[in-house]
């Protein structure tokens, strides 16, 4: 009796451990691209402050496959819910933020659009690395609490609000920027009622999922932060919404306060000037190169695509493109800017400027 | 024979674990595996097992996701001693080797983040009471203390340190609390229902990720069992089963809740024992699921096993002693 049950056990136990892959070591197992980060120790950043957020690698899926459906027939969306919006290729698509901050990463067919829930950041970037198509992961790393993405073709890393590869083969490479925009959903849709929007179904979870938020009071209050964040700047609310405008490693940021009711404001900045247009739910900017710079800009939001004008009697869209007077079909150039929380763009673009009227 | 087989079994045991390069967990069953009953004053129980704790169901709230690409073990080796220094007070210490993997699987993928190390232990001061409850009851109260041994600072292969659940250690002293009742009877004199309760009180690791701090939530661990003997083959044997509810509250981090932590729990537990010699007892038991109840979104136990060997060494009698 006492043999037999030594020897079930025995084999039990063995079979126990050996069905958890004891045998795997990191670097024995394959990723799809065959390369192996870890022989990169080099990075951008300290790489004391890069950290390990908890879910892992690919812990935060990201959607490969999205699914869209047309803006008139999505009933999850509110109006005041926060959207990415993006046109390219003539297409207008919007991202819901209640997606985006359990996915954080879309792979759409030609842009991946990028979100950190943390730091209430979002990008477009082209899904263009190293002269050929891949798409991005969530490297499951944080650095000054703020989203690090990987590409799947050379494994490096991205920091998203660096706008930067900081590891990996690709270091030093800077991603190619689609314009996005972040509003809510009665803004974008009055704008675009032709967009499409992602659909909950894209995501690997029940729909009803995206109605909760993952973080829990994260965006309220004000002072709890998952990870620490340096240097950590107290000059408004952390978690601030603000749009900013980013030139050689400095920002200069406006607050959706500001524009309350609609503005258009020519403003100067790191030597450049910019014309900055929105109202309480979203903000832009475009560079007033020398054959726009003698125009007057007025703000003139009707929900419908237009958003500012000049006294030329063109009008613009809220991307910078004329759609209709003399100069129609030209785009402004958009600087780098985003919207992201105040602590973000503070702890990344140190002492950053605040505009004020 | 009987000997060879043993040897044989620890063994190959050992060779598997060494060989273990595992990584995550649910965290180190500390609070699982204390609280040996007392036997007599001056006896030695010495035990020494092997846990597997295997996550791989996800969670939300009492929803199981149907998400399969998250794989969390727990490897973990635990030495237990106890020594009854009284009648009545005995001390028992217990001490960790544990090994963690999270492995993840997505996009034909796979990521694999693992520690090892020695692991936190558990120092706890016992007092036994007998007939509390009637004839042939036992009641036993302990405190004690979760010393903070293991390592928190483990890194990744890049050299990024490892978050806090994937540490062998904490880093933090806890206080535990714990209760064991247990009753006999009359009709069945081998036949026994006992209850643990273990509360663990936990500190803050001032020193997270250098700047931060963390605390993992206070957790409670209820437990009713039933157990019987039986001679089966010549062999005694103590077949068990128990039930166990478990509660944690949600880890803190920077002094803020840590959503997606903590939850209620409730599996149940049979088990299997066998005296290979008087004072040698190898057992083994298994933890299936009943439910669970996350906060937010977890990874949420498979299934755990705990098997091992126990060793109680008795005082030499003294011949004055002998009617």
């Amino acid at each position: 009796m006492k043999k037999t049950v030594l020897v079930i056990f025995g084999i039990i136990f063995i079979i126990s451990c050996s069905s958890s892959g004891n045998n795997e070591t990191p670097n024995d197992l394959p990723n799809n691209n065959g390369n192996n980060n870890s022989a990169n120790q080099e990075w951008l950043i300290p790489i004391n402050e890069v950290k390990d957020g908890g879910p892992g690698k690919d812990g935060i899926a990201s959607i490969d496959s999205p699914k869209f459906e047309a803006a008139e027939f999505q009933t999850h969306l509110q109006n005041d819910d926060l959207v990415v919006g993006v046109i390219h290729n003539g297409e207008a698509k919007a991202y819901p933020h209640a997606i985006l901050d359990w996915h954080e990463i879309v792979n759409d067919e030609t842009v991946t659009i990028n979100y950190c829930p943390l730091t209430g950041s979002a990008f477009g970037w082209k899904n263009i690395v190293n002269g050929s198509s891949s798409t991005f992961g969530v490297s499951g790393l944080l650095y000054n609490t703020n989203l690090i993405l990987y590409d799947r073709k050379t494994d490096s890393n991205w920091s998203q609000m660096l706008l930067q590869c900081v590891n990996g083969n690709l270091i030093g490479d800077s991603p190619e920027i689609v314009s996005v925009i972040e509003t809510n959903w009665l803004t974008w849709k009055s704008m675009y009622p032709f967009s499409s929007v992602l659909s909950r179904e894209s995501g690997s979870f029940d729909l009803e999922h995206y109605d909760r938020y993952p973080y829990g009071n994260y965006l309220e209050n004000h002072n709890f932060f998952l990870f620490n964040v340096t240097p950590l700047n107290s000059t408004l609310p952390h978690k601030q919404r603000v749009f900013a405008i980013i030139n050689n490693n400095m920002a200069k940021v406006y607050q959706f306060s500001d524009f309350e009711g609609g503005n258009a404001i020519v403003d100067s900045f790191n030597g450049k000037n910019y014309l900055v247009v929105g109202n309480e739910n979203i903000i832009n900017a475009f560079e007033l190169t020398d054959d726009i710079s003698h125009l007057c800009y007025e703000y003139c939001f009707d929900y419908t695509e237009t958003f500012f004008k000049d006294n030329e009697g063109n009008n613009w869209s809220i991307f910078g493109k004329a759609t209709s007077g003399s100069r129609e079909g030209q785009n402004l150039i958009t600087p780098k800017s985003l919207v992201s929380f105040w602590f973000a763009i503070a702890a990344f673009y140190p002492g950053p400027y605040i505009y004020s009227e | 024979m009987f000997k060879r087989v043993l040897f044989c079994f620890c063994f190959f045991s050992l060779i598997s674990l060494s060989n273990a390069q595992t990584c995550c967990s649910g965290g180190i069953p500390l609070s699982n595996n204390i609280g040996l009953a007392p036997i007599e004053k001056g006896t030695l129980q010495l035990g020494i097992h092997y846990d597997y704790n295997n996550l791989n169901t996800l969670n939300f709230g009492t929803e199981k996701l149907d998400d399969n690409s998250r794989l969390r073990i727990t490897h973990s080796i635990l030495l237990n001693a106890n020594y009854d220094i009284t009648k009545r007070i005995s001390i028992e210490g217990l001490f960790t080797w544990v090994s963690q993997r999270r492995k993840i699987s997505q996009f034909d993928n796979t990521n694999l983040e693992q520690s090892s190390g020695i692991g936190d232990a558990v120092l706890l001061l016992k007092y036994h009471f007998s007939n509390t409850f009637g004839q042939n009851s036992n009641l036993n109260i302990g405190i004690g203390t979760k010393i903070p041994l293991g390592s928190t600072t483990e890194t990744n292969s890049q050299g990024i340190i490892l978050n806090a659940d994937l540490q062998p250690g904490s880093n933090v002293w806890d206080l535990v609390f714990w209760t064991l009742m247990s009753k006999n009877f009359n009709f069945r004199p081998s036949f026994s229902v006992w209850s643990q309760l273990t509360y663990r009180n936990t500190g803050t690791n001032k020193e997270y990720l250098e700047n931060s701090s963390y605390k993992f939530g206070n957790e409670f661990q209820a437990y009713l069992g039933f157990t019987d003997q039986f001679l089966i083959f010549n062999a005694l044997t103590n077949p068990a089963v128990s039930f166990k509810y478990r509660h944690a509250e949600k880890d803190k981090i920077s002094g803020f809740d840590f959503d997606n932590t903590g939850g209620n729990w409730i599996s149940v537990i049979p088990d299997f024992s066998i005296y290979f010699k008087p004072n040698i007892i190898f057992s083994t038991q298994v933890e299936i699921p009943l439910y669970s109840n996350v906060d937010g979104i977890q990874l949420t136990p498979t299934y755990r096993l705990t098997t091992g060997l126990l060793f109680r060494i008795l005082p030499k009698k003294n011949i004055l002693d002998i009617k």
